[in-house]
């Protein structure tokens, strides 16, 4: 660890003639004599010494996490220097007065208090970006603490209310509020099944059940006619019943042959008069699930989506597999957003992102196998539901304190997912099929033990024989996890399966498989390069010849084997340094003939950068736990380093789209009064403006490398342009680009300065460079707070009224159109806009 | 076939310009050039060695346009050698390695014939409706019938295809060997430059135009990236303004885009991505005005049309850029008749040909010397169909593309002619010969590109024909392999027990040709561009035996 604070320092002396020209020496050997560290920034240099009006300007360039700059000066080198404290300094210069003839300068950077640097780092590496609440929390508690916090999520408690779960069973009052987008009402499961609506109603206005029920006959108490409602043909059967009803004498029962998405497969009204497009309505209505709650499933909706009712929280609809993508990137937003556990939430998506799969992929597959017995809703949704389940899986495992690399491995190898993605789920090797060889090269290049470490193409053909016969089947949820199982329902195929409640597993087929004997890895053993204890050992892997249900543990044996060969801690480990630290950390290889492999030299440690010397710590946590590859061990390895805790780990990395987006939404998001947030998003309204940003798409990644870490995909001119327009339309309010995603930083101001301060302007552009900008250094700071005052002083974009008034002279105002408003808001896009933001 | 000028404007030019500087001074000046960025344009551009980015005698500067095919094509269904026994039993009609997935060929036609391409024309008939290889006439390749619009710019001369197309060492991943195509550094991951970056940056034109490369796609790719200049990426032209305020209050995106300017100029402390963040913001600052007065052109539905000089397909003229089905070949007939059976391309292609309208906008209406886009899907590893199917799709794209941007730049020249470009296709390997469970192909070594250009020495245009290395008579070994039955050539292009094509050209030689006889680099600014062209045991020149791993390959092909 470095010392609380110790300065650095280097310069150009300047040196005064009786000329008056100015002489330049450079005197950096003497002043360099601390020790460099690996985390030790550099220190600022003099670039320029200007004589003006018998003052000195010494320029120089900053410092990282400048707390404060000092001039240094003496008039003779055998002389100590001393602090020259009548000169004044702005941005990266200072002026002294001369004395005397002869001057020679030194800058110095005081450090920032290393505590709130490794705060700064802390909230922007375990969490998405400090919120205003969290880093006053944090400051409080010390980074340390909230590290210890964050490696025990298990310990963390909250109830968060996208968690809440619907009780199954029961009536359901759902209601919706939007814009009368057609005339056209529908009402539809959305997959086979059965279901009772009661009480629809549709009113004008945003308060369900206030005024009158623009629909004919909802409350279903007389029988259907074709003057108010149209039943389609996949919902024939359906119609009034009194056997069953939430009030009066009936409602009406729903039943389906196939799901249903639009007018001609619904059940139907055509509203009269019509609504109007732009006049707010409320829909309501009660649900009562059939007796098969998972293939039950309503919609009732305007034509063109004005408005969208269905039943059960974004977290019950998951759960119950009737999601849609964008529920699933909703609720993920959400929690990335304001769950307390932030480092789970990171890790999470680090996993997913890191044994990558695709939405789409699953989409077409069953769209291309089960298109005869899958509507396209249902398809969908499966797709969904295991991009969920993988998701739920991990949450589940990294919850326990003694979780392994090998544990997310195997939940990744079995997802139905990851075997559709990577076309396991038609390879065969049984005669003369020629097994695919999609997985098995990821399995060895991306997701244990990175490219061109330690395998060749043989391996790969080889390793291919074992994934052979895993396949995907709908089965008894029962059988979620029992590869052997036959279709849900006891059906002899899919096409027979009816109406059943089932979930897609993976499944395996010994028939489809390649049951000779098989070595991986022949001979092999592992490079000098690793030093003790692994060089030298013997990895070949030897899979006797296996038939019948007891070939499957071809592929398992595999994973058992790969999961802690030091190749795949190594890679992991290297990725989560990158995660954590910096993105400089090359990937390893055993080519001899690569530079990284002497990178990676490890039996020559002490000859290594500090990079190579974690990794080797972190490979060395992996190996001594029991079990081994435990994450939480490397985790406490990563952020007791000295890398990660000071200018190493500190803004060294790009905010990927969904970080920019996420951390943007919490830098504004304090807690208000009456459980309001100065900020918020619905989730779902980040997904396009990510997509924009470099067409990152949660969960529907076609490449198997998952997104970069690294800032070449997210900076360009096109990218920022769409990270520029976004944090304007989020702070102006939301709408336009930001859509359902709002800031009200002047409430922020409000919460958390005195009133006297509102106007002003140099403590309000220190509020927000202070929550923005936390790690950067007060004194690297001063030049955007000089942009950020003449900002707030500019009515440029004002109403005409205060055009030409300054900051201190407007009335304090959270109303849009004020010049206050227009101004805060301005002045934080700005700030959320320049390079500084887009850096964690 | 276009006179092709290409070798003559090589001395006249820019000495003039350079005459005050010693030219002696320049040498060693090297790629540090565009880092000078306080020199003004002129004399960096009189400092720099070459003719890349200077305006030749026709008033035009040559560029270059490249189109990346992620995913690796599966080039032996791309150009297909139909009498390569291993391929196909003509007798038969039946492949050995590919019994599902092979083209097969048209029992009516001679494929050892010489001469033109076939042009299978279909009229009002469905488009792609013929369903068999096309012979290409250099007595041995066939075209996947996807490939039909890329007969007439093949039989003009201004097509090159090239086959077994790789590097040494080939890596079988996606990633890495995506990269070393774009670094043109093969086997070493270190190399963090684009080729086509250093490319710009040795025309020294790069930070001091605004625009000299520039993608279209959702980020900007390796090829263009390096840290010392700015190249530009725009995901999405139509979007590129500042402007996503709802209430569109332009004096507000105008200070804050003002404010961000300043910002941009604010000393920062170091850290790892400062440089390029402020390179992009500065260039993103630098060009937004530009392409703002693009947008029409960039936007079929509210600017400018472009549509095909002649009858195309005997049907009548359809448009270059199908960005939607009204506008994908015969669709929309006359009469409001609409056709699915006479797209042009699958609908699945129209954000591809809205990237790659933009960038033949860019290379055509701004002073950007490289521009470029990209799609993905190759990665044919399941039922990749063969004469219809997922990778026939694919090929339909190529094939129109190359076909649309030769009559575009031809009718609608303006900075760029077809006489003055080249377009290249990029992709990181070729995929197994031998098709596997999932009636697909999975990674291998040596793919096609397709090379086009008004310029280009295509069929009777310099060479008797446009193809390269698919004939039996390249001079890199055949693999022996079986007899062929019909009194043909024995052997292989690839050998029945190899899964893999074995290059027989570098990709850098085709590149290193491209960039030197083409927008005009030295053979030491090539050099710097392609180190490989240093090591003698490389052989990217001339050809011979690369020592690298002892293999025979031919050197720079004759293309231009």
């Amino acid at each position: 660890m470095r010392p609380a604070s110790k300065s650095s320092d280097r310069g150009i002396t300047a040196s005064r003639p009786q000329s008056l020209a100015t002489v330049l020496i450079v005197l950096s050997s003497a002043l360099s004599l601390a020790i460099v560290r690996a985390a030790d920034p550099s220190p600022p240099v003099i670039t320029g010494v200007a004589l003006t009006n018998g003052q000195q300007r010494v320029t120089f360039s900053p410092s990282p996490a400048a707390q404060q700059y000092k001039f240094f000066r003496t008039f003779d080198l055998t002389q100590p220097f001393l602090e020259d404290t009548t000169a004044t300094i702005s941005g990266f210069d200072g002026v002294a007065a001369t004395v005397g003839n002869l001057g020679f300068y030194r800058v110095q950077a005081v450090p920032m208090n290393s505590s709130d640097l490794l705060t700064a780092n802390v909230l922007n590496r375990l969490a998405y970006g400090p919120t205003p609440d969290e880093l006053e929390r944090v400051r409080a508690m010390g980074a340390d603490a909230y590290i210890q916090e964050q490696l025990a999520p298990e310990g963390i408690s909250e109830n968060l209310d996208i968690d809440v779960v619907n009780p199954s069973g029961g009536w359901q009052y759902v209601t919706a509020t939007g814009n009368g987008s057609s005339s056209t009402l529908y009402v539809y499961l959305t997959r086979r099944g059965e279901g009772y609506i009661d009480d629809l109603k549709l009113v004008r206005g945003p308060v369900p059940e206030a005024g009158t029920n623009l629909l004919r006959n909802g409350d279903f108490e007389l029988l259907l006619t074709t003057n108010d409602w149209t039943i389609s043909t996949n919902h024939m059967g359906s119609g009034i019943t009194t056997a069953v009803k939430y009030s009066g004498n009936a409602s009406l029962y729903m039943t389906a042959s196939i799901g249903g998405t639009t007018r001609d497969s619904s059940v139907w009204q055509t509203i009269s008069p019509s609504l109007s497009a732009a006049q707010t309505y409320t829909l309501s209505y009660w649900f009562l699930p059939g007796s098969n709650t998972y293939s039950s499933d309503v919609t009732v909706r305007l034509s063109g989506e004005g408005i969208v009712a269905t039943p059960g929280t974004l977290a019950t609809r998951l759960l119950q597999g009737r999601a849609l993508l964008s529920e699933l990137r909703a609720w993920h937003v959400l929690h990335a957003v304001r769950s307390k556990k932030q480092l789970l939430e990171t890790l999470l998506q680090f996993f997913d992102n890191h044994f990558v799969t695709q939405y789409d992929k699953s989409e077409v597959y069953f769209d291309g196998f089960y298109s005869s017995t899958l509507t396209p809703n249902e398809e969908d949704r499966a797709a969904v539901n295991m991009e969920f389940k993988e998701l739920q899986r991990w949450r589940q495992a990294l919850l326990n304190p003694q979780c392994t690399f090998y544990d997310l491995l195997r939940i990744s190898a079995e997802s139905p997912a990851m075997i559709i993605y990577l076309d396991t789920v038609t390879s065969a090797g049984n005669g003369t099929s020629v097994a695919n060889e999609n997985y098995a090269r990821e399995l060895l290049e991306l997701f244990t033990f990175g490219v061109d470490n330690g395998y060749d193409q043989n391996d790969i053909v080889e390793t291919s024989k074992t994934w052979t016969g895993w396949r995907v089947r709908y089965v008894d949820p029962v059988n979620e996890f029992h590869p052997f199982a036959g279709f849900a329902g006891g059906a002899t195929g899919i096409n027979t399966v009816s109406n059943q409640v089932g979930v897609w597993a993976f499944n395996y087929r010994q028939d489809r498989h390649n049951n000779t004997a098989k070595t991986i890895f022949p001979g092999k053993t592992v490079p000098a390069r690793f030093g003790a204890p692994w060089a030298g050992r013997n990895y070949q892997l030897s899979l006797p010849a296996r038939s019948g249900t007891n070939s499957v543990q071809d592929g398992y044996a595999v994973l058992t084997h790969v999961a802690n060969q030091p190749f795949t801690s190594e890679y992991i480990c290297v990725k989560l340094c990158r995660l954590f630290i910096h993105d400089n950390f090359p990937n390893p290889t055993t080519h001899t003939d690569l530079p990284e492999y002497g990178y990676y030299d490890y039996s020559n440690l002490s000859q290594l950068t500090p990079e190579a010397q974690l990794v080797h710590a972190c490979m060395l946590a992996w190996e001594n736990g029991n079990p081994k590859g435990q994450i939480r061990d490397v985790l406490r390895v990563i952020f007791n380093s000295d890398l990660f805790r000071s200018h190493g780990g500190s803004l060294q990395k790009i905010k990927t789209p969904f970080e920019f987006t996420v951390s943007a939404i919490r830098a504004l998001r304090a807690a208000g009064t009456n459980g309001t947030f100065t900020a918020n998003t619905d989730g779902a309204a980040l997904i396009a403006p990510v997509s924009r940003m470099g067409n990152m798409n949660l969960f529907d990644r076609a490449e198997p490398d998952g997104y970069a870490e690294g800032a070449g995909p997210w900076v360009s001119a096109g990218t920022l342009a769409e990270r520029i327009r976004w944090i304007t339309a989020y702070c102006a309010g939301g709408g336009g680009d930001a859509g359902n995603s709002s800031a009200s930083p002047v409430t922020l101001l409000q919460l958390k300065l005195p009133q006297s301060s509102l106007t002003d302007a140099g403590a309000v552009a220190d509020y927000f460079l202070g929550i923005l900008l936390p790690g950067e250094g007060p004194a690297n700071l001063a030049v955007y707070r000089t942009l950020a005052v003449n900002y707030l002083n500019d009515g440029a974009a004002d109403p005409a009224a205060t055009r030409t008034t300054p900051f201190s002279g407007l009335p304090v105002s959270t109303a849009a159109a004020s010049g206050y408003s227009i101004r805060v808001r301005g002045m934080v896009a700005l700030l959320m806009g320049t390079p500084r933001f887009q850096e964690q | 076939m276009h006179n092709c000028n290409c070798k003559s404007h090589g001395n006249v030019n820019i000495l003039t310009r350079r005459n005050f500087l010693d030219r002696s001074f320049k040498v060693g000046l090297g790629v540090a050039l565009s880092t000078l960025v306080d020199i003004p344009l002129v004399v960096k551009r009189a400092l720099a060695e070459g003719n890349i980015g200077v305006v030749g005698p026709n008033g035009r500067v040559k560029k270059l346009l490249f189109i990346f095919l992620r995913g690796a094509n599966d080039s032996l269904n791309s150009v297909v050698p139909m009498l390569d026994p291993s391929y196909m039993n003509l007798s038969t009609g039946q492949s050995p390695i590919r019994p599902v997935i092979a083209i097969p060929p048209d029992g009516a036609t001679n494929y050892t014939t010489l001469g033109a391409a076939d042009f299978p024309v279909s009229g009002t008939g469905p488009t792609f409706g013929y369903a068999n290889a096309i012979r290409l006439g250099n007595g041995f390749a066939a075209l996947h019938p996807s490939l039909k619009f890329l007969a007439p710019v093949y039989n003009a001369g201004d097509l090159a295809l090239i086959h077994r197309v790789g590097y040494p060492k080939q890596s079988r991943s996606h990633f890495d060997s995506q990269n070393y195509w774009e670094t043109g550094s093969p086997n070493n991951n270190t190399s963090k430059d684009g080729i086509l970056y250093r490319t710009m940056v040795e025309s020294g034109l790069a930070n001091a135009e605004p625009l000299t490369g520039v993608s279209i796609q959702s980020s900007l790719p390796l090829i263009l990236r390096g840290s010392n200049a700015a190249m530009t990426n725009l995901s999405d032209p139509a979007r590129y303004s500042l402007f996503g305020i709802p209430s569109g209050n332009t004096a507000a995106a105008n200070k804050v885009k003002l404010a961000l300017a300043d910002a941009n100029n604010l000393p920062t402390a170091e850290k790892n991505y400062r440089g390029l963040l402020n390179l992009q913001y500065k260039n993103l600052n630098d060009t937004l005005a530009t392409f703002a007065d693009l947008q029409d052109e960039f936007n079929e539905t509210n600017g400018i049309s472009y549509v095909d000089g002649a009858v195309t397909d005997n049907d009548f003229a359809y448009r270059l850029f199908p960005t939607s089905n009204a506008l994908n070949g015969g669709y929309t007939r006359g009469g409001g008749v609409v056709d699915a059976a006479k797209y042009v391309v699958d609908t699945g292609a129209y954000g591809f040909f809205r990237n790659l309208r933009a960038a033949s906008v860019v290379l055509n209406k701004t002073n950007a010397i490289v521009a470029g886009t990209e799609f993905g899907g190759f990665d044919t590893h399941s039922n990749q169909g063969g004469i219809t199917g997922g990778h026939a799709n694919l090929q339909r794209r190529i094939g129109w593309a190359i076909y649309a941007l030769r009559q575009y730049f031809t009718q609608y020249a303006d900075k760029a002619s077809w006489d003055d470009l080249v377009v290249i296709t990029l992709s990181e390997f070729g995929r197994t010969t031998v098709q596997n469970s999932d009636l697909g192909t999975d990674h291998a070594e040596a793919g096609v590109m397709f090379v086009a250009g008004g310029g280009v020495k295509g069929y009777g245009a310099g060479n008797a024909n446009g193809v390269f290395g698919c004939s039996p008579s390249d001079t890199v070994p055949w693999i022996s392999g079986p007899a062929d039955q019909t009194g043909g050539i024995d052997g292989s292009m690839f050998g029945v027990s190899n899964r893999y094509l074995k290059r027989a050209y570098d990709y850098r030689s085709v590149l290193g040709k491209l960039i030197r006889d083409h927008p005009g680099a030295t053979q030491n600014q090539l050099n710097r561009i392609i180190p490989g062209y240093t090591d003698t045991r490389e052989k990217l020149q001339a050809g011979g035996l690369s020592t690298i791993d002892n293999t025979q390959i031919m050197g720079e092909p004759n293309i231009i």
